[in-house]
């Protein structure tokens, strides 16, 4: 079972398509699997056995009739509650949409479908992709399998201890300030927040939306490629969606770092924000690795870190408190205590402070944008530490806001975050690499370089 | 009553926020109002947000 557990999508595909796979075989094992594993890490709030194994059985059929739609087809994957899947709930992990039924799904939902992928069910998050971790929720929140004991990043945080303890080969989560890629980082997979308006969130429960992103997770590069390209895609119904083409995310995969220019921001958390060593060490050792591998890496300045974070902070707490005003005057008591505290920042800002960190982001983004001038891609730190322990409440609130995801967001590029090594007592590193708009490909073929020329994304939890 | 707390109990009244434990309200608007000074004060009038309103295309008369 370990070796279908830890399969990857690419390689369960091409299994797949051979039929030296079966779909259904596939789907149950993984079901049978998470049955076993998941009192422990509590990364699923529902599986859904009779939706997966219709959808597995009907790919196996068609593939069996010769009609294979792609990579996707009978793969399995879950989904971050926030994210539709019809007849479900969508709870957002809170007491607040407990009984709130899809009905309809997703638009990345229906693409995956369309693609034959096998849904397995709905992740755990933090509530409403804001609160957590928390104790004071309908559910547990999910423990990281590194370790054992640890905080496994979040919101998307179902998503990365899934795929971390091998329970699905893809996962989707979502990115508003940093909430794709926070768990990935935790978690030892890879995590890509895409562009800003490469895939739509119809049908996702909104945090900030002039923030939020839908995002592939996976445990390797080449997988995270071929989930984003079924996720990628113009909506017309979802006013942030962008009408661009969608390119062959895999194609340049293989073609190297040689000759590309990358930038690499250290000022983040060498003097912005001071990472903890190892974590640091991580990011300039992958620096080294990618000279090796013959790309010119040299350091670059953009606007320090705590202008991005006050920017977006002020922009998650306004829109996140205008779509949550009348549950906050209704029923607060039904919140969690750390999404009621994070969503009432915003009734305290005007709106003109939330004009001028909207102003801000523009400012920001300029300045960005002209500074990636001259790079193929920009380096820099993830998170600043490796995972804390979860039931150190002191701890997880001390580690949740150091990082250099948000700035990111703020601009809306696309940016991964992959792993990159191990502390002495086995916790995850990582790094994030940062592309300009629409170079979701270059971000693949720099991280697949490194991740190959490194091994990181071969190890696994110890007793998984 | 604090400043902080005296600004809470306004924004419960103004905000409809009646149910909301006044000792949390009073902490998050301390800890926003220092999030909100670090704003930079130089922003020029001409910096525009980001933000804009966008139409769908037109798809013909049909409904």
């Amino acid at each position: 079972m370990t070796e279908l557990a830890f399969l990857g999508l690419a390689e369960a595909a091409g299994m797949i398509r051979a039929r030296k796979l079966s779909p259904v075989e596939y789907a149950q094992a993984l079901l049978d699997r998470i049955g076993r594993l998941d009192g422990r890490y509590h990364a699923f709030i529902r599986l859904a056995p009779e939706v997966a194994l219709a959808a597995a059985r009907e790919a196996e059929g068609e593939i069996a009739a010769g009609k294979w739609r792609g990579p996707m087809h009978g793969m399995p994957v879950a989904l971050k509650d926030i994210i539709d899947l019809a007849g479900l709930p969508t709870t957002g992990h809170s007491r607040i949409l407990i009984e709130n039924v899809a009905t309809a799904d997703a638009a990345v939902t229906a693409r995956l479908k369309a693609a034959g992928g096998v849904m397995l069910g709905k992740l755990a998050t933090h509530e409403f992709a804001i609160g957590g971790p928390s104790f004071d929720l309908p559910w547990p929140p999910a423990v990281n399998p590194w370790g054992g004991k640890h905080f496994p990043g979040g919101s998307s945080s179902g998503s990365g201890v899934a795929l971390a303890a091998g329970m699905t080969p893809a996962a989707l989560g979502t990115d508003t300030g940093g909430s794709v890629r926070n768990p990935a980082s935790m978690c030892g997979i890879t995590g890509m927040k895409p562009t800003y308006g490469r895939v739509s969130r119809r049908g996702v429960l909104p945090l900030a939306f002039s923030l939020d992103h839908v995002g592939p997770m996976t445990r390797n590069v080449r997988d995270n490629a071929l989930l984003l390209q079924a996720m990628a895609g113009h909506d017309a119904d979802d006013p942030g969606s962008a009408d661009m083409p969608v390119p062959d995310y895999s194609a340049d995969l293989e073609k190297g770092v040689k000759g590309l220019r990358i930038g690499l921001v250290r000022h983040f958390y060498v003097d912005d924000m001071v990472a903890d060593a190892r974590q640091a060490q991580a990011v300039d050792d992958a620096a080294d690795v990618l000279r090796q591998l013959g790309a010119e890496v040299r350091e670059m300045r953009l606007a320090p870190l705590q202008e991005y974070v006050t920017c977006v902070r002020i922009i998650i707490s306004s829109e996140a408190f205008a779509i949550h005003r009348r549950w906050l005057e209704e029923r607060p008591q039904d919140y969690g205590d750390l999404a009621r505290q994070r969503i009432l920042g915003g009734a305290a800002v005007s709106a003109a402070d939330y004009i001028d960190a909207q102003r801000l982001r523009s400012r920001l983004t300029r300045q960005t944008l002209a500074a990636f001038a001259g790079f193929d891609a920009v380096l820099t730190a993830s998170s600043m530490d490796p995972p804390c322990l979860l039931d150190d409440a002191e701890a997880c609130a001390r580690v949740y806001p150091r990082q250099a995801r948000q700035p990111f967001n703020a601009t809306g590029q696309p940016a991964i975050a992959i792993p990159a090594g191990f502390t002495p007592d086995g916790l995850p590193l990582s790094i994030q690499i940062v592309g300009h708009p629409w170079q979701e490909a270059m971000l693949y073929r720099v991280a697949h370089a490194y991740e190959q020329a490194t091994g990181w994304t071969k190890r696994h939890p110890p007793g998984l | 009553m604090t400043a902080d707390e005296e600004a809470a109990r306004k924004l419960a009244l103004a905000m409809g926020l009646s149910k909301v434990d006044p000792g949390q309200l009073s902490s998050v608007v301390s800890s926003q109002r220092k999030l909100v000074a670090q704003l930079p004060k130089d922003l020029h009038w001409s910096e525009e947000s980001a933000l804009v309103f966008r139409l769908p295309p037109f798809r013909g008369d049909k409904p």
